[in-house]
């Protein structure tokens, strides 16, 4: 007869699944109905109507917190690789992996949400799904990065190894990625409000969309720390179970 | 290192350094395998280019691209050679124990440099010759080709050493350094463009300035994350 008990997690902090699920359980709780309030008032409360945007100004809600979420991820695991490389613990390396798995889906969110948007508004009769828009060519190249860093993590079986060659990937990619955000507006035009003399976001934005809007950023940047904490956990127990089959096992 | 006549730091680590590119040179110069591949690729790539337009002209927008992508693609093959050769031939463990990873780094660094400006001087001229460009500043254009070789060169440094101890390289190479590369790629063609059309270097100051800052710092961060692949 076999007997399921849950292994033991190391280093994460044994106590973390007794002493911390009350305050976390707390805090998702507050998540879920913070977000239920905001999903509600994006559909819900009445916004001024304008030619072309009409109901599509809607979207703003998502479509704007997918970005700040991506590099709320980004900042994430680029502090996880750091901590990581300085300290070898393995937790800082799953941490890391595991916001840029977020992220990417945060990213590839924000991605189609703009490109429907666009499609239907700013290249309303072109066609056009893609018009190299600075902002849209920065996360591309953003979620390009990540593509290679899970590539690269493939390619090691050696955990540890897998870890640190990962973690100098990761940092040094985030060291080249601010040149973007100066290069690329030089060569692309953009309609995104503020850039190329356009008006800025405060200026043409209704207080009522505000309303919403704020705690959206809020919601969304909760939401990913809410996948990311339960993805982490994951990860380690799946960890710890390997590891204990490999004790179980012997070895051929 | 501790049998060598004593030298003050600066000193003994320029002297490593030098020591770890003449290596490397030397090496190089007995098989001329990097310098090989990458000229011939360049030539082959340049004939398919050329075969492919027939009488037809290119934009001088699409010259610059084409230009660019054809060293990007050419140093993707040369330039990830640096660390793996080492770990081919097995004299990762001696150069670990003879050479400050500091050394290394700089030294192969240093080799690198080197072999991507012959490589896009070379590139550079055939381009002109054989897809008939008109250049207005050669200044200008040879500014931005070694601003960039510097660029390419600091960034697949670090990258090299990181797919060398990975077991499928080759192909990896591509896949990492590209993302990473972007920014270089779009300033350096915006500044070939000018150098093309009317060769004024104030109208791309900003270009220049990237590729400058640029070059700076991947070779920094590089510097910085070297140790902690070096010493795997």
């Amino acid at each position: 007869m076999t007997s399921w008990h849950v292994p033991r997690v190391c280093c994460a902090g044994d106590n973390e699944f007794e002493s911390m699920s009350k305050v976390k359980l707390t805090i998702k709780a507050t998540i879920a109905v913070w977000m239920t309030a905001v999903v509600l008032g994006a559909f819900l409360l009445a916004i001024p109507k304008m030619p072309i945007l009409e109901h599509t100004a809607r979207n703003l809600y998502f479509h704007v917190p997918m970005w700040f979420t991506l590099m709320a991820a980004l900042l994430v695991s680029a502090y996880q690789s750091g901590k990581y490389l300085r300290t070898g613990n393995i937790v800082h390396d799953i941490r890391a992996e595991q916001a840029a798995w977020v992220g990417v889906a945060f990213g590839v969110l924000g991605l189609v949400t703009g490109m429907l948007w666009a499609r239907f508004t700013w290249y309303t009769g072109t066609g056009k799904w893609w018009n190299n828009d600075p902002k849209q060519l920065m996360a591309a190249v953003q979620l390009l990065i990540y593509g290679a860093y899970f590539v690269l993590r493939s390619g090691f079986d050696d955990e540890r190894r897998r870890a640190r060659l990962s973690g100098v990937y990761n940092l040094f990619a985030a060291a080249t990625v601010p040149f973007l955000l100066y290069i690329l507006p030089r060569q692309f035009t953009s309609l995104h409000p503020g850039a190329d003399g356009n008006p800025a976001f405060d200026e043409i934005t209704d207080p009522v969309m505000r309303l919403v809007l704020y705690p959206a950023f809020i919601g969304f940047i909760a939401l990913f720390w809410w996948i990311y904490d339960q993805r982490v956990r994951l990860a380690l127990v799946e960890r710890a179970l390997d590891e204990q089959a490999d004790y179980a096992q012997p070895t051929a | 290192m501790s049998d060598r006549p004593k030298q003050s730091g600066l000193s003994a680590w320029v002297s490593g350094t030098w020591a770890v590119f003449e290596k490397d040179l030397r090496l190089e110069l007995r098989s001329r395998y990097a310098l090989n591949t990458l000229l011939l690729f360049v030539a082959s790539s340049l004939l398919l280019v050329r075969v492919g337009l027939g009488m037809d002209v290119l934009e001088p927008a699409a010259e610059a691209i084409v230009l660019w992508l054809l060293i990007l693609f050419a140093a993707a093959t040369g330039l990830s050679r640096a660390f793996v050769a080492e770990e081919e031939r097995g004299t990762r463990l001696l150069l670990q124990l003879h050479a400050r990873p500091s050394c290394v780094y700089a030294g192969k660094l240093l080799f690198n440099v080197a072999l991507t400006l012959v490589l896009n001087l070379a590139a550079t001229l055939a381009f002109s010759i054989v897809v008939d460009v008109s250049v207005a500043s050669w200044g200008l254009l040879m500014l931005v080709v070694v601003l960039g070789a510097l660029g390419l060169a600091g960034a697949t440094t670090l990258l090299s050493a990181l797919i060398a101890r990975s077991s499928n390289g080759g192909a990896l190479f591509a896949i990492l350094a590209f993302p990473v590369l972007v920014p270089l790629l779009v300033s350096a063609v915006n500044a070939t463009l000018e150098s093309f059309g009317s060769g004024n270097p104030t109208a791309v100051e900003a270009e220049l300035r990237t590729l400058f800052a640029y070059a700076g710092t991947v070779i920094t961060a590089s510097t910085l994350l070297f140790d902690y692949v070096w010493n795997d």
